[in-house]
C-alpha cells in the first residue's frame, strides 16, 4: 500500500498552489460540449418546426404527441432494455463470479478477455450477429453440418430474440468489469468464516456477495439499460419488423427534420429510464436484508 | 469435488465462447475464399483483403480515422493528465463525486449524445467535420482515461518525489524528471485506449462529421448497399487496430478493470 505519502501535495511535486487549476481544461470540455449541449437540447424539446424553420416558442406540443403517437415502440423499448439488462448483468455477474471465486489462475486470463471484447466493434457485433443467426448463417450452418438439425431455423434472425442476444452480447464486457470490481473488494476470509459456520452456498451468494456486489451490479444494470434505450441500430439489422424508440429518434435528425420532438422523444425516454432504474435500485438494495 | 469442477470448466468454455464468437467469426470470414460467411469454410483467400485495398474510399476513410484516433489520443492524454493529477490532489470523496460526474457522458446512449452534438455544433456554428468528430470523442474518451489513470495513480508511491524536492530540485523539475517518468507508462496506455475508442465508434462520427468518411461510416455504407465479405475483412482491421492498442494499452498500464 502507498499509504499517505502518495497522497501528499507535495508528493506529486505538480508546480502549482491550487489542484483546481488543474481540473480548469476538463471541465471547460465537460461545460462546453456536455453540461451546455444538454440545457440547449432540453430547451429545444419545448420549441417547434415551422416550414423547416425552427421556432424558439415554448409549447408542450412535443410532450404531446410523445404521450399519444408511437407510444407502443416506446414500451416496448422500455421492455427490452429491461430484458437486455437482466440478462447481460446475470451472465455479466456469473462471469465475474467465477474470475472471483472459480476460476484460480485463469481469473487474469477471463478478465482480460473480458477488457479486448470491450473493443472490437460496436457494428462489427451487430454484423457477426446478423450472419450467425441467419437462415445460412454460422450457426444454423454448424448445426447442420454437424447433423444436430435438417433444415435452418429461420425464425433466430429478425426477431426480438435477436436484438436481445445482439445487445446483450454487446453489453456483457461492461457488465462484467462492473460486478468484477465490486466482487474483488470481498474479503475471503467473510466467506470462509460463513461456510465455517454452516452456510450453504446459496445462502453466502444471497447473504454476503450479493449484497456486497449490489453497486456494481446496479451500474452494470443502469449502462446497459440506458444503452439499450438508446439503439437505433440493433433492431434495425436484426430485429426485423419489430421498431425500437431510437430507430424514431434517429430520423426525426435526418430525413424528418423535426429536432425539438426528437429532444422531447429523448428527454421522455431518458427520464422513464431513470425511473425505472430507481426502482430496479431500491428491490436491489431490499435483497440480502433482515 | 471433481464433478464440480468439470461443471464450472464447462460454463466457463460457453461463457468465453458467446464472448468471443462473434469476432472470431468476422476473422475467420475474412480469410475464406466463399463469397457467403457461412460453414463450412472451404478454403483460405486474401481476396476480401484486396477488394478492400482497391475499394474507392477506403484510404480516405482510413486516413481519417487515423487523423482523428491521433487528434484524440493526443488530447485526452494532456486534458486528462491535468485532470487526473487535480482529482489526486483533492479530498477522496469529493474526487469521487466529481469523478461520477465526469463520468454521466459514458452512460448515456451514444444516439443520444450524437444528436445532441450535432445541434450544439450547429447552434454555435461550427463547420461539420473531422474536428467536430475529434470534440465527439473527445466528450467519452477523457472521462474513460481520467477513470483509468486516476484509480492507477492512486496506488502510485511517489516518495521518490519528495527525496528529489529535499535534494532542492524545484518543484517543475521534480515533476519533470521524477513524476512524469514514473505515470507515464499509465497515461500512454490510456491514451491508446482513448484511441481504440475513437476508432470503435460509428454513432457519434456519423451523427457530428457532416460528410466525409471513417473507418465504420465505410462499413455501414458497404452493410446498407451490398452483401459482400469484404466487409470481415474492414471488420478484422478495425478488430486488429482496436485490440492491438488495447493489448499495448493494458500492458502499460496494469489496468485491471
Amino acid at each position: 500500500m502507498a499509504g499517505g505519502v502518495a497522497r501528499s501535495y507535495r508528493g506529486l511535486s505538480i508546480p502549482l498552489r491550487k489542484p483546481a487549476f488543474l481540473l480548469v481544461p476538463a471541465l471547460v470540455v465537460y461545460g462546453s460540449l456536455f453540461v451546455a449541449a444538454v440545457i440547449y437540447f432540453f430547451a429545444m424539446s419545448f420549441w417547434s418546426v415551422k416550414s423547416f424553420r425552427i421556432v424558439p416558442q415554448f409549447t408542450l406540443a412535443n410532450y404531446h404527441s410523445v404521450l399519444t403517437v408511437n407510444v407502443k415502440p416506446f414500451l416496448i423499448t422500455l421492455a427490452v432494455a429491461f430484458l437486455v439488462g437482466m440478462t447481460a448483468t446475470v451472465i455479466g455477474f456469473l462471469y465475474a463470479w467465477i474470475i472471483r471465486f472459480r476460476a484460480g489462475r485463469f481469473g487474469s486470463a477471463l478478465l482480460f478477455i473480458a477488457l479486448l471484447t470491450l473493443f472490437g466493434g460496436y457494428l462489427m457485433k451487430i454484423y457477426a450477429w446478423k450472419t450467425m443467426l441467419g437462415g445460412n448463417g454460422a450457426i444454423n450452418s454448424a448445426l447442420i453440418s454437424l447433423g444436430i438439425i435438417d433444415s435452418p431455423i429461420e425464425s433466430l434472425l429478425y426477431s426480438p430474440l435477436a436484438v436481445v442476444i445482439s445487445l446483450s452480447h454487446f453489453l456483457l464486457p461492461f457488465t462484467i468489469l462492473s460486478s468484477y470490481a465490486s466482487l474483488r473488494g470481498i474479503d475471503d476470509a467473510e466467506i470462509d468464516s460463513a461456510r465455517d459456520l454452516g452456510a450453504t452456498p446459496w445462502r453466502i451468494l444471497l447473504d454476503i456477495t450479493i449484497p456486497r456486489a449490489r453497486s456494481g451490479l446496479l451500474a452494470g444494470f443502469s449502462l446497459a439499460y440506458l444503452i439499450s434505450t438508446g439503439d437505433y441500430l440493433t433492431a434495425q439489422f436484426v430485429g426485423g419488423k419489430m421498431a425500437l424508440y431510437g430507430q424514431l429518434i434517429a430520423p426525426q435528425f435526418g430525413t424528418f427534420f423535426n429536432w425539438p420532438l426528437g429532444a422531447a422523444m429523448s428527454f421522455s425516454i431518458l427520464a422513464t429510464s431513470t425511473m425505472i432504474i430507481s426502482l430496479v435500485a431500491f428491490c436491489l438494495s431490499r435483497i440480502g436484508r433482515p | 469435488m471433481k464433478p464440480m469442477n468439470v461443471f464450472w470448466a464447462f460454463v466457463k468454455v460457453i461463457l468465453v465462447v458467446v464472448l468471443l464468437s462473434p469476432l472470431v467469426l468476422v476473422v475467420l470470414f475474412a480469410f475464406s475464399d466463399r463469397a457467403i460467411s457461412n460453414f463450412p469454410i472451404t478454403g483460405f483467400s486474401l481476396r476480401w483483403w484486396r477488394d478492400m485495398f482497391e475499394f474507392s474510399s477506403f484510404w480516405g476513410a482510413f486516413k481519417n480515422s487515423m487523423i482523428v484516433g491521433a487528434w484524440v489520443g493526443v488530447l485526452t492524454a494532456v486534458i486528462g493528465t491535468l485532470a487526473s493529477l487535480g482529482l489526486l490532489m483533492l479530498p477522496q470523496r469529493r474526487a469521487n463525486l466529481l469523478l461520477l460526474a465526469l463520468a454521466l457522458p459514458l452512460m448515456l446512449p451514444p444516439l443520444f449524445l450524437g444528436i445532441m452534438l450535432l445541434v450544439w455544433y450547429l447552434f454555435l456554428g461550427l463547420q461539420l467535420g473531422l474536428m467536430t468528430v475529434v470534440f465527439s470523442h473527445l466528450l467519452i474518451a477523457l472521462p474513460f482515461f481520467i477513470i483509468v489513470v486516476y484509480a492507477r495513480l492512486q496506488s502510485f508511491d511517489l516518495i521518490a518525489v519528495d527525496a528529489a524536492r529535499d535534494l532542492g530540485a524545484s518543484p517543475l523539475r521534480a515533476f519533470m524528471t521524477v513524476t512524469l517518468p514514473i505515470i507515464q507508462p499509465v497515461i500512454v496506455g490510456a491514451a491508446l485506449m482513448a484511441v481504440a475508442l475513437s476508432l470503435d465508434d460509428f454513432i457519434l462520427a456519423s451523427f457530428t462529421i457532416g460528410g466525409g468518411n471513417t473507418l465504420p461510416i465505410m462499413v455501414m455504407s458497404t452493410l446498407r448497399t451490398s452483401v459482400t465479405p469484404m466487409t470481415n475483412a474492414v471488420g478484422t482491421l478495425l478488430i486488429a487496430l482496436s485490440i492491438s492498442f488495447m493489448l499495448v494499452a493494458l500492458r502499460l498500464t496494469r489496468y485491471r478493470g
